[in-house]
């Protein structure tokens, strides 16, 4: 049976709620105005402990993350999107930057003694680099070590690629492939609705496009991730719907491992007058996901984007998934995030183990690469020291 | 079983492998300790005398195996055994627990409660609650030599020896073992020996306490003819009261009457409901089932430490944040949180304790040592007072070459200048200028206030257990020290707030404790306006590592002090350490208030975190959490309307 309905929630909370966890009970799936309801409710934390459920129900107690490598090739954009502080950077512009080969590379060769299992690029969009420097790209990597899992280039750039070298999607990601590419990051997706995006992000993929992107990519057999820029001028009917066509999407391919909701950060871009989601509007978003996206495995808190303090609040409100090791941030903080740029395996583990969850290493598929020892009691449980052995009965190992 | 917690007490003071026992040192403690003092006993046992508060602390901090420890604080730690057969009580006349006064008891406004019994003060307030239609005043005081001095409108409950002496001086005297035996027909047990349960106390021992006591009882006319060679009690006096007043047994009748007195106490919201065990009961199978003891803590129930304990530990993050959720709902039901516009100071860095948590301060003689001038002092000030804000937090290092005069230049200066509330220094503060100046905390104090210290910031608690204390920071007050200012502050009209820094080298246990010492207190005085806690900050400049620290474990904590800390109106957010979004987050896991906006903080931020937002960021946080805003000021009135 699909989620039995906490207890708690039996004490006097909205008739909503109740339908809502009954409906989940039954495996039935949620409408527009349920999320919209749930997004409303102001009983978020009610709502949390139901996604919590739901998050108990897929994935018990583990959190995943893995040791990954975030790399921007280019920063060099012809697109305008609102929110993004690289918008419209040319090609020796100040702070524009376009790495050589032998630049990117070199990031995986000084790192080989303790290797990331993952390369996740993201980049802007430059009108003048040829195609085969993104297939070089890819097979220097390959080369440099032949099992790392490249996740390269949201659909926003394929669909970029294919209009600059006119091409298919399919031609493109089939090249891709060949050099090396094995999954689909999940930016680029913002808000779907057009209302937003043609406000936000006008001049790059459509959403139909950059759905059909992934369609080509998951017929071809590739994971992706899909993503979710909230708080900035969109509405909560903006993010069901937005969700609503994921799940759609989901439905038709298959191919989604995870959903990011990613918060908005206002600095240095073109809305920096907006002033961004708080805490409450992330356990909010991460909780409503994970109750709508019911066919999506894995929802993923962005420690980056919310801090790791929240995300650590976040595994409890419906994330499994807390994203890597990253090493060197550099998108969020351009935009202001105050989170610390790389997080080592040891603090993301003794942060999944403070929160009270099972920490596990994943690969870019979610198969278990190691299971590290879960706290011994509930979070914030110690036992009574052992005065005799004058040793602190330590929680962590 | 037996090696199994003999290491726990058996090592402190007695490392010859003695049972460390605590007792006191009134008269009617003699029958039962004195044996114990000789052979063959003492080869056995080593016997601590102390005041009976200190009695409960030495046996929760496991600093004594068994104490006899008064029975209200037994109640209040909820998981002491007692040892069968032995006990202090009375089946009618005690003669050393009275409430004399000089008017009859129904035109009484105010009671001055010993503050050396919290046992006999909750019997007190138990036996008026039936007396009078309506509660009298209650405060705290400890007597001057001679008794208390009463006008027409103030009882006394005077305890122990000197109640002896009392008897005759007053017209009205309510003997509160007699009043307690007429209303229930049973007698009073005051105090027991008593142990943790988790200590085993070995049959062969609770045989040798018995037998004491037998040994003692024999020889109650020599010890009431020593008493008498102090010369305020006559021999024969003591004699009736060891024999005819003070009862010694521990029986099922005294264990009846134990009983009800606690759950009459618990009905009162004094004490918590506790059960009666006895060290040679098998413990029962189960416990109560968690999901009772959450919503008696949603009701607002008071919890004993052992409940409180297993809250932490086996509740889930959710339950114990509904429950705390629950708590704050009921005292706070118009949905509004507040906050402070005021600014935080740190008026010098330069120290003499040298916390091994603090990166903040600086040796006296250090280049960057500083004590901030009058003009830099009055540019902040001016800046709170353009800015709309209320109050001046005022804190520092313990600077030996600041005399009490220079604070009292300095507060009749910014009271004289500024429109602020003054809401200065900490205990630690308080002690060292006590120290340094020779002067009784109360004179410091009083000095203080009448220089314009409005109220004293709950700042320096850390862990009130000295354990702890010693570990983290060596040179500071101690426990009772910090608790003794906060007395005698509220004792002077003066509000304070409490905090807790937990994180560094203590346990769960340590927090409760310390949570249980702030409720105690606050049970005597009224005077905490709120709890704040976080964790320790370990970055760089401090020199100790960080324990247990987290966002799930701060949101714990907080609950949990919601839940156990029932008599305190107020519990703030910190989300200076925490983070705005924590600090949001923290309103629906038990938390009313956001603190203050912060100008600057120097003390926290030397550790690493720094987080700064104004009024309007708080208040847009309070509401994207579901709640309305209000400004306060100290006292936490109200300065705005809601939005």
């Amino acid at each position: 049976m699909a989620g039995a309905c906490p207890p708690n929630l039996r004490r006097g909370h909205m008739q909503t709620l109740e339908s809502i966890a009954a409906k989940m009970a039954h495996g039935e799936r949620l409408s527009f105005d349920d999320g919209v309801a749930l997004f409303r409710h102001p009983d978020w934390v009610a709502v949390g402990q139901l996604a919590h459920s739901e998050r108990t129900r897929r994935h018990e107690d583990r959190a995943y993350f893995n040791r990954n490598m975030r790399l921007e090739v280019t920063n060099v954009c012809v697109a305008s999107c609102l929110f993004c502080s690289f918008a419209k950077l040319k090609e020796g512009d100040p702070g524009a930057h376009t790495m050589r080969l032998e630049e990117a590379w070199r990031e995986l060769e000084t790192r080989m003694d303790d290797p990331p299992s993952e390369i996740h690029i993201v980049n802007g969009l430059h009108p003048d680099l040829p195609f085969s420097y993104y297939e070089k790209l890819l097979r220097g990597f390959k080369r440099i070590k032949p099992d790392v899992v490249l996740k390269c280039f949201t659909a926003v750039e394929i669909h970029f690629f294919a209009e600059l070298y006119k091409m298919t999607y399919e031609e493109v990601l089939s090249k891709l492939r060949a050099a090396g590419l094995d999954c689909l990051p999940g930016g680029g997706a913002e808000i779907f609705h057009p209302e937003v995006r043609t406000r936000i992000a006008n001049d790059k993929a459509t959403a139909d496009q950059y759905l059909e992107v992934h369609d080509v990519a998951h017929r071809l057999g590739m994971k992706t991730n899909t993503t979710m820029l909230y708080g900035h001028i969109e509405t909560f009917e903006h993010r069901v719907d937005h969700m609503l066509r994921v799940r759609e999407q989901q439905d038709k391919s298959g191919g989604f491992q995870a959903f990011i909701p990613l918060a908005f950060h206002p600095d240095g871009n073109g809305m920096k007058n907006l002033p961004g989601p708080t805490g409450v509007d992330d356990l909010r978003t991460l909780a409503v996901s994970r109750l709508m996206l019911d066919n999506v495995d894995h929802i993923k808190a962005y420690w980056v984007s919310s801090t790791p303090k929240v995300a650590q609040i976040a595994l409890r409100f419906g994330a499994d998934d807390v994203d890597g090791t990253i090493v060197h941030e550099t998108i969020y903080h351009a935009a202001g995030s105050t989170s610390p740029q790389g997080l080592t395996r040891d603090m993301l583990v003794r942060m999944i183990r403070e929160a009270g969850f099972l920490p596990v290493e994943r690969d870019s598929y979610y198969g278990i690469v190691h299971e590290f020892a879960r706290a011994a009691l509930p979070e914030g449980a110690v036992k009574v020291r052992d005065r005799k052995a004058n040793k602190h009965l330590e929680v962590i190992s | 079983m037996k090696g199994k917690n003999q290491h726990a007490v058996r090592s402190r003071g007695a490392s010859d492998g003695r049972l460390v026992l605590a007792g006191v040192s009134y008269l009617n403690s003699r029958p039962i300790l004195d044996p114990l003092d000789r052979a063959p006993y003492a080869d056995r046992f080593s016997i601590e005398r102390v005041v009976p508060s200190e009695v409960a602390r030495m046996v929760a901090e496991d600093e004594a195996a068994v104490g006899l420890i008064p029975v209200a604080a037994a109640a209040t730690l909820g998981d002491i055994r007692f040892v069968r057969g032995i006990g202090i009580g009375a089946r009618g006349p005690v003669r050393s627990v009275l409430l004399v006064s000089n008017v009859p008891l129904d035109r009484i406004e105010t009671v001055e409660l010993d503050l050396s019994s919290r046992t006999s003060a909750v019997l007190a307030r138990l036996l008026l609650a039936r007396l009078r239609p309506s509660e009298p005043r209650y405060v705290g005081r400890t007597y001057p030599a001679g008794g208390p001095r009463l006008d027409d409108k103030t009882a006394a409950l005077v305890i122990g020896d000197p109640a002896l002496l009392l008897e005759s001086q007053f017209p009205h005297v309510l003997d509160l073992g007699q009043a307690w035996f007429e209303w229930t027909g049973l007698p009073f047990l005051f105090a027991a020996w008593g142990a943790r349960k988790r200590t085993h106390v070995m049959s062969g021992d609770q045989t040798s306490l018995r037998e004491a006591l037998a040994v003692g009882l024999s020889e109650r006319r020599a010890i009431a003819q020593d008493r008498a060679r102090a010369g305020d009690i006559d021999a024969v006096t003591a004699h009736a009261y060891l024999t005819e007043a003070i009862r010694y047994e521990f029986g099922d009748e005294e264990r009846r009457g134990l009983e009800l007195f606690f759950e009459k106490g618990a009905s009162a919201g004094l004490l918590p409901k506790t059960a009666v065990r006895f060290v040679d009961e098998p413990e029962p199978a189960t416990l109560p089932p968690l999901d009772t003891l959450l919503e008696r803590a949603a009701q607002g129930e008071r919890l004993s430490g052992s409940e409180a304990m297993r809250l932490a530990t086996e509740a889930s993050l959710f339950d114990v944040g509904v429950a705390a959720d629950e708590v704050r709902k009921k005292k706070h039901p118009s949905g509004v949180v507040t906050y402070i516009v005021d600014r935080n100071v740190n008026y010098t860095n330069v120290c003499t304790t040298s916390c091994r948590f603090c990166a903040f301060y600086r040796p006296v003689g250090h280049p960057e040592g500083y004590v901030l001038s009058r003009e830099e002092l009055g540019r902040k000030l001016q800046e709170v007072v353009d800015a709309g804000g209320v109050q001046i937090l005022l804190q520092g290092g313990l600077n030996p070459d600041l005399p009490l005069a220079w604070y009292e230049d300095l507060f009749r200066w910014m009271k004289a200048n500024y429109r602020l509330g003054l809401h200065a220094l900490s205990p630690e503060e308080i002690w060292h200028i006590s120290r340094l100046e020779g002067l009784p905390i109360e004179i410091v104090l009083a000095r203080l206030h009448a220089a314009g210290l409005d109220s004293v910031p709950g700042g320096g608690a850390e862990i009130l257990v000295d354990r702890v204390r010693r570990r983290i920071a060596k040179a500071k007050c101690t426990s009772d020290m910090w608790l003794e200012v906060m007395r005698v502050a509220h004792q002077m009209g003066l509000r304070s707030s409490a905090t807790m820094m937990y994180g560094t080298v203590d346990t769960i246990e340590d927090r409760v404790l310390h949570l249980l010492k702030l409720r105690d207190l606050q049970d005597e005085t009224g005077g905490f306006t709120a709890f704040f806690c976080w964790d320790f900050q370990h970055e760089q400049g401090t020199r100790i590592q960080a324990g247990e620290t987290g966002t799930s474990l701060y949101l714990r904590m907080q609950a949990l002090a919601r839940i156990v800390l029932d008599n305190f109106d107020h519990v703030g957010a910190s989300w200076v350490t925490q983070g705005p979004d924590i600090g949001e987050i923290a309103l629906r896991f038990g938390a009313d208030d956001f603190g203050s906006v912060m100008f600057e903080e120097n003390v926290v931020s030397s550790a690493g975190t720094t987080y700064c937002i104004d009024a309007a960021a708080i208040e847009g946080r309070i509401r994207a959490a579901g709640f309305r805003s209000v400004r306060r000021n100290v006292r936490y009135d109200w300065l705005t309307e809601p939005a």
